[in-house]
């Protein structure tokens, strides 16, 4: 999909004045939130469910290599043919080419952030195959030509209304009504004939077993496990990451999958696939090709501390917990993964010359760190990454820092370890800075500052520092 | 008397030296005696946050050093504190003599309110205020420190005080160092529902223990609420509600 991560401060400041998403940034993420710390409650232990689940995934991501090719046998020795992609279009030739082998005219599609990443989906119409997405609320961002809002409900924020008139205009209902549960309906039947006709699927991947070779996926809406079941040809694509040891492995990251995603202790359906289907059953696809997708993950493997993106299990806990994300919404970010991970993934993905604000639009306050359930530190990953660009850094294209900050931070250096020359600077400023000050406030300031004061007011620097001060209070008799 | 250092981060030397001497104020009711290292800077927390690892480095040792021999030291500020126990191991990885040094150093080091409460036991510091507070639950303090109940138990032992609960106290307030001032919009959003949240509590002075956040929260208050204060729990305590030592 387009990518505009460079663009995120006009996005932001547009999705500042959109009062349909501010409106529900307001209820919905709180909501969310609540839904998850209740479910994270039914854990005897949190912080050990939660440290048990990082291990996990710091295990299969430094094993990465090694547990792909387990999962490659075990899911070739199942039935599956697995393919390797080394990008985005590598990926979308392979699928379009299996489409197009097969002569179908549409596919039905899972919900699924890699393909959203690759843009699939403009790739099959362009040419051709109309792809249709199933899960509820991306149909609905689908039909809208929308990015997604947010990476569990990518049309979350749109309002009701807008449904129905989506609806009447693109889902063949009849009445118009405000009804969820009418809304829901109309959109189930006209999502059921394309299901009915259907003779390839495509789905993404939430846990590949490499001990099993088996693929799992999480919903609530039953559109997977049609999309897995119905047709005769299933796809199912996942970035490498998704890969994890061990079926016991799965099911820990499935328990606090669910409750970080939705609040739920399990999910309405979980699908355990291994293989197509067998001679003696009677549901699933006569032929299963899974794409293992790289598109920049190899690379982020190289670097031992970037690697903790890896461990991402995109269950939006630090969506909405995120400050930020609160009050700008999915959009802004730009690309296919927002909030919190969005900001530690897309500069790996894309390149930090590209994704400057994401990880400098963020006051670094740690409620995502502290809900991610496999223990990401996002915050550290932030200065990380502006610790690349103050070092010019090519791996990930480090973007140089202007040079009146980088000639600040060496005077800066020069002093902070000389006292006499910290207090010298510090008497040098304060006339300059306290120039406008009246009444011991400073209301206005033009030049690099003038962010601050918008809105916002900034005491004078104080006539005498706590330094100064400090000779007349140190003897206590006389406070 | 029990020394005990004091760590003031450069916000409180230049803008709020109140504070600091309310600090000292509170230290030696707590009956310990504050003692002050001239040759202190800053900790750092700017130029790690802008990128700058070498030069935060730097900073580390030079604190090191300066710190290195005390028993205990406090600050009012648990962004700094956390930059002293969380980042200065982080920086150091590579330097076994100076990480050992930073990791001797870390336990030593306490945010103010956790100091009183935790070590010294003190709630009650004396102080009197007939009015409704509201507590702001700074994410350094609050995420970083773990530290939520002390500040609460001595505005709770404050005489004739009565706290309310702040909606959504434990969310940012949008400061952010840098961010604040390069994505205004976005701060201004955020410390404008912290605001709101404020009003809405009733109370009549929002308490804090950061002084990042006090800049941020009372120049906001200062420009469009100009009749309503926010106020370091330091300078409440020593001043009985007004800003005082």
């Amino acid at each position: 999909m387009e990518v505009r991560t460079e663009k995120f401060k006009d996005l932001a400041r547009a999705e500042l004045q959109n009062i349909y998403s501010r409106r529900f940034l307001k209820v919905g993420p709180p909501i969310m939130v609540m839904k998850r710390d209740l479910a994270m409650a039914t854990f005897p232990d949190i912080p050990a469910a939660r440290a048990y689940g990082a291990a996990i995934k710091a295990e299969a991501v430094a094993r990465l290599p090694e547990l792909l090719e387990e999962f490659e046998k075990n899911a070739t020795a199942n039935g599956a043919k697995v393919f390797w992609a080394r990008d985005d279009r590598e990926a979308n030739q392979m699928i379009l080419q299996l489409a197009k082998e097969r002569g179908v005219p549409y596919v039905t599609k899972g919900k699924s952030m890699v393909t959203e990443e690759m843009g699939l989906n403009e790739i099959l119409s362009k040419n051709g195959v109309e792809p249709w997405e199933t899960d509820l609320g991306e149909f609905i961002a689908q039909q809208l030509n929308r990015p997604p809002f947010h990476i569990v409900g990518p049309a979350i924020n749109v309002p009701v209304e807008e449904v129905r008139d989506l609806f009447m205009a693109k889902a063949n209902m009849k009445e118009p009504t405000l009804d969820p549960v009418q809304l829901g309906y109309a959109a189930r039947l006209f999502l059921r004939d394309k299901f009915h006709h259907v003779r390839f699927g495509i789905t993404g991947v939430n846990m590949a077993v490499a001990e099993t070779g088996t693929i799992i996926n999480v919903e609530n809406e039953g559109n997977i496990r049609f999309t897995k079941s119905c047709p005769r040809t299933q796809v199912s694509v996942m970035s490498l990451e998704k890969v994890v040891p061990t079926m016991k492995d799965a099911l820990h990251l499935l328990r606090l999958l669910c409750r970080s995603c939705t609040g739920q202790r399990l999910s309405a359906y979980v699908s355990m696939d291994s293989g197509p289907k067998k001679k003696d059953e009677v549901d699933g696809p006569e032929e299963l090709f899974i794409v293992i997708v790289d598109n920049g993950r190899s690379k982020i493997y190289q670097d031992p501390k970037s690697r903790e993106a890896l461990r991402c299990i995109r269950c939006a806990a630090c969506l909405n917990i995120c400050p930020v994300y609160r009050q700008i919404g999915g959009y802004a970010y730009g690309w296919a993964y927002s909030g919190p991970m969005g900001q530690v993934l897309n500069p790996l993905l894309l390149g930090m010359k590209r994704t400057q604000d994401l990880y400098r639009a963020t006051t670094l306050c740690g409620a995502c760190k502290d809900h991610c359930p496999v223990g990401i530190d996002h915050p550290s990953m932030f200065l990380y990454y502006r610790a690349k660009d103050v070092l010019d850094d090519p791996y990930f294209q480090g973007q140089r820092r202007p040079w009146v900050e980088k000639r600040f931070f060496q005077g800066w250096s020069l002093a902070v370890n000389r006292s006499w020359l910290w207090n010298l600077g510090t008497r040098m400023i304060r006339p300059l800075l306290n120039k406008g000050a009246r009444e011991g406030i400073i209301r206005e300031m033009k030049g690099p500052f003038s962010g601050w004061f918008r809105q916002r007011d900034l005491p004078a620097l104080a006539d005498k520092t706590f330094r100064e001060r400090w000779k007349e209070i140190k003897n206590p008799e006389i406070v | 008397m029990k020394a005990v250092s004091l760590f003031i981060p450069c916000t409180v030397d230049l803008f709020l030296p109140h504070i600091g001497e309310a600090t000292v104020s509170l230290l030696r009711r707590a009956g310990v005696n504050p003692v002050y290292h001239e040759e202190q800077t800053c900790c750092g927390q700017p130029a790690i946050n802008a990128g700058y690892q070498r030069e935060a480095r730097k900073a580390a040792k030079h604190f090191i050093q300066v710190f290195g021999g005390d028993e205990i030291v406090v600050s009012p500020s648990g962004s700094c504190v956390c930059m002293v126990k969380d980042h200065y191991p982080e920086l150091l990885a590579d330097e076994p003599e100076w990480l050992r040094r930073a990791e001797e150093l870390a336990p030593r080091v306490f945010e103010l309110s956790q100091y009183l409460v935790d070590v010294l036991k003190v709630e009650d510091v004396g102080a009197s205020f007939g009015g409704k507070v509201a507590y702001h639950e700074s994410c350094h303090i609050l995420r970083g420190l773990g530290v939520s109940q002390q500040p609460k138990k001595l505005i709770s032992a404050v005489k004739g005080i009565q706290m309310v609960p702040l909606n959504a106290a434990d969310s940012c307030c949008g400061f952010g160092g840098e961010f604040a001032n390069n994505y205004p919009e976005i701060s201004e959003a955020m410390v404008q529902d912290k605001v709101e949240n404020y009003l809405a509590s009733g109370a009549d002075l929002l308490l804090l223990c950061e002084p990042g956040c006090l800049l941020n929260i009372g120049g906001y208050l200062s420009r469009n609420h100009p009749g309503k204060k926010a106020m370091h729990l330091a300078s409440f305590l020593a001043g009985n509600g007004r800003e005082g030592r």
